[in-house]
């Protein structure tokens, strides 16, 4: 069960270490963070600072070497496969660099494919999408596939699937990467009325400026380890 | 629920993005599946011919017969006369009556055949003429003369090699020579009505069929017979038969006054040769599937190589590594699903098209060939049996299967930060 009054999450002195041959590299290095539900947190850093692993850590794609993770209250570290699955499905939605939409479906198909493993039934399904596809300007685009739309599109699309199951977090994994500016600064409005108005909670992995800019708190990590935590007023 | 019909809709559509590839791989299969049923059918059939054959020249698809009698032909291991009614009885009952197409007693013995040409022994077939006529072939093989007749008295009909041997022609006189009831020899001398030619050589240099009631007289057995052969329309009807009526006949069989004997016990050179040749066959059918079974894990195994980043999405979006490799699971079974069907639709049409003709390979045989006292007819009709549709869809279902595994084992482990890094 989740815990509506916990931090959506929490980790506590998580290390991720990975064996090249007889080398230990610790990819995140003692990291203890509380992020509250509403937040938009970035996690910033140079390539190879381990802001990508902590989110993989988070997202329960990937489980630390050691140390703890609550996502929404429950404790990750010792759930099985199939709970971690199901912690994703209901509690984390995720943005990835390359949108990585199923090619094989729709638009829409897409943004509801979470919901459709939930077993929401498909009037809610389209309600919701359809109202989340209207307010980011994709209002028509439901039955295109993912090679008919543009990278900002797509992406967006991967928004709206990362929200509509209404997740207790989003972990966005360099999301404007692959965007020009205006596409960029067009997704992140998005996500920030997404937060403000829906109250959803967003992470970052990034190193783009225009993505730090706009969020309220702002983690560097440098060599896998938290070099500073701050919160703008 | 929900999930399943998410998996099968992913699973066509990346069957029917890879277009090409789907249809080459289907195509092997449906060739695969027709060559299959076809196959089945056609080895049936030939089977079936063999088996019809063997038991029209013999003792039937089941002989109802004294339990010495096969190992000695003596007259005294007849039926008794219980055990002979006890039989016909059984046969009159509406559960078996259903199942024989026909029936027929015989009283047969081993002994001389004699002409003033020379004397040779002989397997002399007393019978009723009417139901062996229907009850055999030999009767539609006459070269000369007729076959037996319902008021026939001193009559023979004799195969072409005997008749030679011993210089017989139509109406010719013979004697024929045996131990009677009384376990004395006794003569008969009977005029030749028909020379027949069976083409298989044991039978044509010493069978003789006579009539049922000039035979009685002669050996003193009056109506006693030494079994009853009995016929049905499908030999895989036997072992049903066999059981059924060694249940109805437990009193004489624990007598031991009388043995219920299936085609394949009476006859086992014969059921050696089916059993060798479906052998053969299913090794064919095996190597044929192990080729489609590896065009399929080749495709599927492709199709998840060319897909790992989304296998990666699929898990990161909640599906579990079980659902993952359900879904390769699924693409492999519907591609092997829709492809058995059709496949086997194919092979049921060949079959039907062929049942009417048969396959002509009188141009490959020099000569009529026998075996086991079975002519080996040269036309070959197919025969469709439902319960080959159910093997061959479960066949091929299981190749399709077993060559899904391996591929969905590999969409289920897969690393899913790994298989989602940009780069990849």
């Amino acid at each position: 069960m989740t815990d509506p009054t916990s931090p959506a999450v929490r980790t506590e002195h998580v290390w991720k270490t990975f064996h090249q041959e007889a080398e230990e590299i610790h990819a995140v290095h003692d990291v203890t963070i509380e992020i509250a539900r509403g937040e938009f947190t970035a996690l910033a850093g140079p390539s190879g600072s381990g802001k990508t692993t902590l989110l993989n850590v988070i997202g329960g794609l990937t489980r630390p070497s050691k140390g703890r993770v609550w996502v929404a209250g429950r404790d990750l570290t010792e759930m099985s496969n199939p709970e971690l699955a199901r912690l994703r499905l209901e509690q984390v939605g995720f943005v990835f660099q390359a949108y990585n939409l199923l090619p094989v479906l729709t638009a829409m198909e897409n943004a509801e494919f979470p919901m459709l493993l939930q077993g929401i039934d498909a009037d809610e399904r389209a309600a919701r999408v359809g109202e989340l596809f209207k307010r980011i300007g994709l209002d028509g685009m439901e039955g295109r596939r993912p090679g008919k739309l543009s990278g900002g599109q797509q992406q967006r699309v991967a928004v709206v699937r990362s929200v509509a199951s209404k997740p207790a977090l989003v972990l966005a994994d360099e999301p404007t990467a692959n965007l020009d500016s205006a596409a960029s600064d067009a997704l992140l409005d998005v996500m920030r009325e997404l937060n403000e108005d829906l109250g959803v909670t967003f992470v970052f992995a990034t190193h783009d400026t225009r993505v730090m800019e706009r969020c309220r708190r702002l983690v560097r990590m440098v060599d896998g380890a938290i070099e500073s935590d701050k919160v703008r007023s | 629920m929900a999930h399943l019909g998410v998996l099968a809709t992913l699973a066509f559509r990346n069957l029917r993005r890879q277009l090409r590839r789907t249809i080459l791989t289907a195509s092997a299969m449906i060739i695969g599946g027709g060559t299959l049923m076809f196959s089945l059918s056609l080895g049936d059939g030939t089977h079936e011919e063999w088996i019809d054959s063997g038991v029209r020249m013999g003792s039937g698809h089941v002989t109802i017969e004294h339990p010495r009698f096969r190992s000695g032909r003596k007259l005294e291991d007849r039926l008794p006369a219980a055990a002979r009614d006890a039989a016909e009885a059984v046969l009159r009952s509406p559960v078996v009556a259903e199942q024989v197409t026909i029936a027929s007693a015989k009283l047969t013995v081993t002994g001389m055949a004699s002409s003033a040409a020379g004397a040779r022994p002989a397997q002399i077939m007393a019978v009723d003429p009417v139901t062996e006529a229907a009850f055999g072939t030999i009767d539609d093989q006459t070269v000369e003369g007729r076959y037996l007749e319902p008021d026939d008295r001193l009559a023979a009909y004799v195969g072409v090699t005997l008749a030679e041997a011993l210089g017989l022609r139509l109406d010719s006189r013979l004697v024929l020579t045996a131990q009677d009831a009384q376990k004395e020899i006794a003569g008969q001398l009977v005029r030749v009505v028909g020379i027949y030619r069976s083409g298989v050589p044991e039978i044509d240099q010493s069978l003789i069929h006579m009539p049922l009631t000039t035979a009685g007289e002669w050996l003193g057995s009056g109506e006693d017979v030494t079994n009853i052969g009995i016929l049905v329309a499908d030999s895989a009807a036997v072992s049903g038969l066999v059981r059924t009526l060694r249940t109805e006949l437990r009193e004489p069989i624990a007598e031991g006054d009388a043995a219920v004997i299936g085609w394949r016990e009476a006859m086992p050179e014969l059921a050696a040769a089916v059993a060798i040749d479906d052998f053969g066959n299913y090794l064919v059918y095996g190597i044929l599937f192990v080729i489609i079974g590896f065009g399929i894990v080749n495709t599927v195994l492709m199709s998840v190589m060319h897909r790992h980043r989304e296998f990666g999405v699929l898990q990161a979006l909640g599906l579990t590594p079980g659902q993952t490799g359900a879904v390769v699971l699924f693409e492999g079974l519907s591609l092997t699903a829709v492809s058995a069907v059709v496949g086997i639709a194919l092979g049921a049409f060949l079959t039907w098209y062929f049942f009417g003709d048969g396959l002509d390979f009188s141009g490959m045989m020099d000569e009529e060939m026998t075996f086991s006292g079975v002519v080996i007819d040269p036309v070959i009709i197919p025969l469709f049996r439902p319960s080959r549709f159910a093997q061959s869809i479960t066949f091929i279902l299981f190749v399709g299967t077993v060559a899904s595994i391996y591929p969905a084992i590999r969409a289920a482990r897969i690393d899913v930060t790994e298989s989602m890094k940009f780069d990849r």
